[in-house]
């Protein structure tokens, strides 16, 4: 039986990795995610897990750790959070490119400067093309299922890439939540072992890693790493529909929430899709065609899937809680791609909120139905781009 | 050039660029770097094996053999000019070379 | 109890106010109700005055909002009362549970609430007597089980304690923090 506990996200996700029992943690601490690795440590010292713990002296030199464990043949995880993301830039795509299924949960914080601790997906978004396997979490619940099913989906022999799980800093990393855990040895059970690939420790066999890779050879590796991200999303499924076998809690590629039938929708990502499902609630009781498309995979992002689910509905807002300067929103962009040979297109814009953490209020996101409502009736966007909930217009 | 030095297609490539033949440098023909070729000279090598122990290609190759009052000793057999990038190292240290008066190792042009 | 049932605590950075939310909403959710609780986080200094919030409910709990219009206000210190904020979003039917060591109508009126329900605790009295020190949340704790017993019972709450709080305190710890949400609950005053 699982155990129905009140937990922090942070604490959902030490839980996680315990369970997981990986052979190497190398970790950095950083605001807000800190509380995962302080959790895990204390689980190392207890004779919990088996896990060889590095403290590093960067967060470079964490990811660094973890692909040299990696390709020693080991399981392996951290956790950070923003600019400590930023600090491991050169390492995401060296793990990702070297094919290392490294397992990391990123709780979502704005990058500096200015200095912030508060939440936005800055960070997160900034890795996206790093060639890793994003997912996305509403609430500690999906942190935690998304993190039991990620080295079964990284280890995968089609896929072998590393998986990064987000979910919200302090709205969901320090917020406690009634949640459930599940058993160590199913949870065991589920992952299985893992196996090494062309370990550097099989000495029987042994093999060179990190070798030279000129216009010889650079572009078909390349073309092989983005093929195993397109085999990801069916392995994704797969082990999804595994996972609501098992444990009861269904997952697909992203959420959708009262979208059959509706011809506004918002696609959102993270803790914001609660209050907007909270909102489409009071909205469809006042007869409102409202929807919610909540994203859980980010990369490989399912745009087929998506131009599918959003068929038939009238105006789309897109809300990105990240800017790319000088551009729209990421997610905004990857839905207007998935939108491009849509029959009949829907109207569609970009909104960003939250960056920094600035709250959203129910209210708030009563307005952006509003919104929608004045342009769908008007038959057309006035404004593509815009910030909510910022002074100054 | 052989099947294996094939360029391979994407799909042929194991994951990461991992190269798992171990070993495999020896398969790689430094000797098309050479433009100029050391040249042994049996008769006046002393069999020290100074040009053995610099060579960065291991380009000597060796024999068994005996010294003049009769103990087991490795010789040099030849230079194996798959490997050898004609770099000179052998030529410069050889201390017969040294001494003048003969030469074991010749440095001569590959141009002819 | 509609949808949610929601608290705000007003505290000082020291006391125990956040844990105090956060081992409530653990206790309430040992009873069968899904909870949150999470506080309104910034730099966190020793005596600035911060917020934090408990959310319980019969159903999953969806949202993740701070606590605008509270069904219980929870002061964890009495330097507060006169501070702002501590009134913004309540009803009539708002209930005030005071860690002070003045009289209900004093407060009531240093508050200036209206016809709301007031429980007072001198929860600073009892830490002192009991820790040698002010950390007032679990003898507020006690005076919330007194304050509200349909959401949490007193012998719900001191076997759910006892529990939580072996989790983070060393054992003569849990013995004087469930002591003190007795004497929480005990000393409680209303008019």
């Amino acid at each position: 039986m699982p155990k129905t506990i009140a937990i922090t996200g942070n604490g959902a996700m030490a839980e996680a990795m315990r369970q997981i029992n990986p052979d190497v943690v190398a970790a950095f601490p950083i605001t807000p995610s800190t509380q995962i690795i302080e959790d895990f440590a204390k689980f190392v010292a207890d004779g919990k897990v088996d896990t060889e713990l590095i403290t590093v002296e960067s967060e470079h030199s964490a990811m660094s750790a973890c692909i040299g464990a990696s390709v020693a043949g080991g399981r392996v995880m951290t956790a950070t959070s923003s600019n400590g993301l930023a600090l491991m830039w050169e390492m995401l795509y060296i793990a990702a490119s070297m094919r290392q299924p490294v397992l990391m949960t990123v709780v979502n914080r704005a990058i500096s400067a200015p200095i912030n601790i508060h939440c936005d997906h800055g960070d997160s978004m900034g890795a996206r093309d790093a060639g890793w396997i994003q997912f996305y979490a509403e609430n500690n619940q999906e942190a935690y299922d998304n993190m039991i099913m990620a080295p079964v989906i990284g280890e995968n022999m089609e896929v072998r890439l590393p998986v990064m799980v987000c979910m919200d800093g302090f709205i969901i990393s320090h917020s406690i939540e009634t949640m459930e855990i599940e058993e160590d040895q199913k949870v065991r059970d589920f992952i299985g072992e893992h196996t090494a690939l062309n370990s550097l420790l099989d000495t029987d066999n042994p093999v060179t890693w990190g070798a030279l890779d000129l216009h010889d050879y650079y572009i078909e590796h390349r073309r092989g790493q983005q093929e195993a991200m397109y085999r990801a999303k069916s392995v994704i499924e797969d082990v999804s529909m595994r996972f609501g076998e098992e444990f009861g809690r269904k997952y697909d590629l992203f959420e959708s929430y009262c979208l059959d039938d509706a011809d506004r929708v918002v696609v959102a990502i993270n803790s914001v899709a609660g209050e907007i499902k909270e909102v489409i609630d009071e909205l469809r009781e006042q007869g409102e065609k409202v929807g919610l498309l909540k994203i859980r995979l980010f990369r490989p992002f399912p745009y087929a899937e998506i131009a599918q689910a959003l068929k038939g509905c009238k105006i789309v807002t897109v809300m990105d809680r990240s800017t790319s300067m000088g551009a729209y929103g990421p997610l905004f962009s990857e839905i207007s791609n998935a939108l491009y040979d849509a029959e009949a297109k829907p109207l569609l814009y970009n909104r960003t909120y939250g960056l920094g953490g600035r709250v959203m209020l129910l209210d708030d996101i009563k307005d952006v139905f509003k919104e929608s409502e004045e342009y769908l009736n008007n038959g057309k966007v006035e404004k593509m781009f815009d910030f909510l909930n910022v002074r100054g217009g | 050039m052989k099947d294996k030095y094939r360029l391979k297609k994407w799909q042929e490539l194991p994951p990461g660029g991992v190269i798992t033949e171990g070993g495999n440098a020896a398969d790689y023909e430094t000797g098309t770097w050479r433009t100029w070729r050391p040249v042994w000279e049996e008769k006046n090598c002393i069999h020290c094996l100074t040009c053995w122990v610099f060579c960065p290609e291991g380009a000597f190759l060796l024999r068994d053999g005996k010294t003049p009052s009769g103990k087991d000793r490795k010789e040099i057999r030849k230079i194996d000019y798959f490997y050898c990038k004609g770099c000179g190292l052998c030529v410069r240290e050889c201390p017969v070379n040294k001494k003048g008066a003969k030469e074991v190792i010749q440095f001569v042009r590959e141009e002819t | 109890m509609s949808k949610y049932f929601e608290i705000r605590w007003h505290g000082r950075g020291g006391q125990g106010t956040v844990t105090g939310a956060k081992s409530l909403a653990e206790a309430v959710q040992g009873t069968g109700k899904h909870v949150s609780a999470f506080p309104d986080y910034g730099p966190e200094r020793r005596g600035a005055p911060l917020r934090a919030f408990d959310r319980f409910s019969d159903e999953k709990i969806r949202i993740h909002t701070p606590v605008l219009e509270p069904d219980v206000v929870m002061i964890v210190d009495p330097t507060l009362i006169g501070t702002k904020g501590l009134l913004n979003g309540v009803s009539d039917k708002t209930i005030f549970v005071v860690n002070t060591e003045k009289s209900p109508a004093e407060t009531r009126k240093a508050l200036g609430l209206d016809g709301q329900t007031l429980y007072t605790v001198p929860a600073n009295s009892i830490s002192h007597r009991l820790f040698k020190r002010e950390i007032p949340n679990s003898a507020m704790m006690g005076a919330f089980a007194r304050a509200c017993p349909d959401v949490i019972s007193l012998e719900a709450l001191l076997e759910e304690a006892k529990h939580i709080f072996s989790h983070m305190l060393a054992p003569h710890l849990v013995d004087k923090n469930v002591e003190a949400i007795q004497c929480g609950y005990d000393e409680v005053e209303t008019v």
